[in-house]
């Protein structure tokens, strides 16, 4: 042991020690571009396939939405989980995503999504729960500069002292990972409660009686507007580990398009699990 | 018949079901878990389908549990959670729910 061990200055910001993980790549930003919700969960699929096929860098995608939507789970029923007639009258679109996990209830600006499409290789080595934290830790930091105490809560949920802000899924194709995650903004708690049937059982470790009670919103945490917070999480990113505007092309528009049709938007999807 | 489990910490699993003949039949497993891939939901369907109504929690585990292929992930959730799910939808059927 040496009696003048060097004294090291924290100069960066923001490094963490997964950072070379993210920075030995040239990662393209998509930004929010309004779509049909069965545009958004296709989209997930194309984009994974295509960073699979090395046809795409990894890419860092913001979710726009052109209507009220609620995103359910690759595993959720829809009558356990919607009330479907609401649901019609409120103009909220039903679509099922390609990750597990839970329902959202999404209006256009009301909610922070965003996807993370990356090779498989960049979490080897990882368990399933540790890439969980790791494709958010990021955000976390993003979210501390604005002031929010947030931290992850295992195995997929941001939360904070002032409540739940979002929770993350993921799906593995061809090689290649997608991460997405949901932030809520603004919270139309009057509607959210009666579109999705939240029961006794899924709050039954929460200490909570109802599912608005557990949930900080973003708007009021940070008095931020939207676009704000998301310039903020994409400077963030830029910063520490490289970001080049992207723009969709048009064989990915079209391939999602495909899958719409195909898939996405077919009731043998959405019903998959009635 | 629904039958719902929690597991604490963890993630939702839902279990409905019709019991004919004392057997498990039309069985849709659901819930905000995770499983990689996706096909290992079949098995978990597939082995519960059939199933007698009759076994007990841990011989409806362990049914499950040797129903998932070797190297599926199943996050959030697990063949104990289930089981407890199948039960309480017996028992609610039986006693009405609780």
């Amino acid at each position: 042991m040496s009696a003048k061990a060097p004294i090291r200055h924290v100069v960066a910001r923001h490094d963490g020690p997964g950072d070379d993980r993210w920075k030995q790549y040239e990662w393209k930003l998509l930004p929010p571009t309004p779509l049909d919700p069965t545009m958004q969960v296709a989209l997930d699929e194309t984009l994974t396939l295509a960073v699979g096929r090395r046809d795409r860098q990894p890419t860092l995608r913001f979710w726009g939405w052109t209507s009220r939507a609620v995103v359910l789970g690759r595993f959720q029923s829809v009558r356990n989980e919607v009330n479907v007639n609401v649901a019609a009258e409120e103009g909220i679109v039903l679509v099922r995503r390609i990750s597990g996990g839970g329902a959202m209830f999404i209006e256009p600006e009301g909610a922070i999504t965003y996807s993370i499409h990356a090779p498989e290789e960049m979490v080897r080595g990882m368990t399933f729960p540790e890439s969980y934290a790791f494709f958010d830790s990021w955000v976390i930091d993003a979210l501390q500069e604005l002031g929010v105490n947030a931290w992850y809560a295992p195995l997929n949920d941001i939360t904070s002292e002032g409540g739940k802000i979002g929770g993350a899924a993921q799906a593995r194709r061809g090689g290649a990972v997608l991460h997405h995650t949901t932030m809520a903004y603004q919270m139309n708690t009057e509607l959210m409660s009666r579109v999705l049937r939240i029961g006794k059982e899924k709050l039954s470790d929460k200490g909570v009686k109802s599912a608005e009670k557990r949930i900080g919103p973003l708007r009021q945490q940070t008095e931020l507007e939207r676009d704000v917070i998301i310039q903020h999480l994409t400077g963030h990113f830029r910063d520490r580990f490289g970001l080049a505007n992207d723009e969709l092309r048009d064989d990915e528009m079209n391939d999602a398009h495909v899958r719409v049709t195909e898939r996405f938007g077919a009731e043998e999807w959405l019903y998959f699990l009635p | 018949m629904h039958g719902e489990y929690k597991t604490p910490g963890g993630k939702l699993v839902i279990v409905d079901f019709e019991v004919i003949e004392r057997h498990l039949q039309k069985v849709q497993v659901s819930g905000d878990f995770f499983l990689y891939p996706d096909e290992a939901l079949d098995a978990i369907t597939g082995a519960l389908e059939g199933m007698s109504a009759e076994l007990r929690e841990t011989e409806i585990a362990r049914v499950v549990s040797e129903a998932i292929p070797s190297g599926t992930e199943v996050l959030g959730t697990s063949p104990e959670a289930i089981a407890i799910a199948v039960q309480r939808a017996i028992r609610d059927a039986v006693e009405g729910p609780h």
